[in-house]
């Protein structure tokens, strides 16, 4: 007795634990939404002619991909989406309405500050400069998401924080004349404080994404950020390329030349005495 | 290669100890990465002058942060090189 074949399903045999899955996976990307529960054990059985270990397998590593959430004595439902977000110059608003999501920003506090050794020396100035300071928690459809600092010297925009916070950083950078062009961002895995747990309604995991990014505008560095991003609904798109080949002083090729060289008389030598 | 980039490319070489103090060096989007003999013959303050915003050394690794003109800059210092 053959179960009902789906589209997608492969051979039998060793292959039946992949036909679920992939099943599940298509579901997820192409009917299910968020929170939809997922067919019951009983009817993945059936029409896949498995048995309920098989589908357990199936499901269980889609939930160990986080593609899956188990919810005790209620089933198994699609799980939040992971974002990724690659390594560009965007801010947290730009990402969110490119996913059709709605950003919203809770500011936790504002002000001038006086820079740390480590602020002063990704915004090129001195100890102690005056910096205006922003602390927000950032949501995405009504869920938080991260909580940013960022850090501008007062000396490069006097009046940043003059009308309130501003709703874009880089959109107030922009209206001065300081168009953020390029930066660079260091990320690190982390665990959340208990304050940071709680700004960002963490259960269970407390893995977090810690982000430090210095924005230049221009030629200078014009903000200093550091973020921390829920570790269960980010993770980073990078893209890799082969390194082009390395510059090499032309100097040095003609010394390996010169030993080449030499070793290859040492050689002859050699073989002429033994030879 | 123009005056200004050839300039600034000579005081990259300069700052990383000489053409002479280098094994290699290599253009990674937004810094100067190089492998160098001598680590000590590397003068951060030069590097910075030269428009460096962040001067990293870590053992013979020897990071420069110049920012997306680093691509330009490489054919400036191959000239040099």
């Amino acid at each position: 007795m053959h179960a009902k074949q789906s589209p997608a399903a492969p051979a039998r045999g060793a292959h039946k634990y992949q036909a679920v899955r992939a099943y599940l996976v298509g579901l997820v990307e192409r009917e299910l939404h968020v929170g939809d529960a997922i067919p019951s054990e009983r009817a993945l059985c059936v029409r896949f002619g498995v048995s309920r270990m098989t589908v357990r397998q199936a499901v269980d590593a889609l939930v160990g991909e986080g593609v899956l959430v188990r919810e005790q004595g209620r089933g198994t439902f699609v799980a939040p989406r992971r974002m990724d977000f690659e390594m560009r110059l965007t801010t947290f608003g730009e990402e969110m309405r490119r996913r059709g999501m709605r950003p919203e920003t809770r500011v936790l506090g504002m002000g001038t500050v006086p820079a740390s050794a480590e602020a002063a020396d990704a915004l090129g100035t001195e100890p102690g400069a005056p910096l205006h300071h922003l602390r927000r928690v950032r949501y995405a459809d009504g869920s938080p998401m991260s909580i940013e600092q960022h850090w501008v010297a007062v000396d490069l925009v006097p009046g940043l924080l003059a009308a309130g916070p501003p709703p874009s950083m880089h959109d107030a950078l922009r209206a001065v004349g300081l168009d953020p062009s390029w930066g660079e961002e260091t990320l690190t895995a982390a665990e959340a404080t208990d304050e940071e747990a709680a700004l960002l309604d963490l259960r269970g995991t407390r893995a977090v994404l810690r982000a430090t990014r210095r924005t230049f505008s221009a030629q200078a560095p014009a903000m200093y950020s550091n973020a921390c991003y829920r570790g269960d609904r980010y993770s980073v798109w990078v893209p890799l390329s082969a390194p082009a080949p390395a510059l090499v002083p032309r100097l040095r090729e003609r010394d390996d030349e010169r030993v080449e060289q030499r070793e290859a008389v040492g050689a002859a030598l050699e073989d002429g005495r033994t030879g | 290669m123009s005056t200004q980039g050839a300039g600034q490319a000579a005081a990259i070489l300069a700052g990383l100890g000489g053409v002479g103090n280098i094994d290699e060096i290599e253009p990674c989007t937004t810094r100067l990465r190089s492998l160098v003999k001598e680590p000590s013959r590397v003068d951060a303050a030069a590097l910075r002058a030269a428009g460096a915003f962040g001067v990293m050394v870590s053992g013979r690794v020897v990071q420069v942060v110049i920012g997306p003109s680093v691509d330009t800059l490489a054919s400036d210092l191959e000239d040099l090189m």
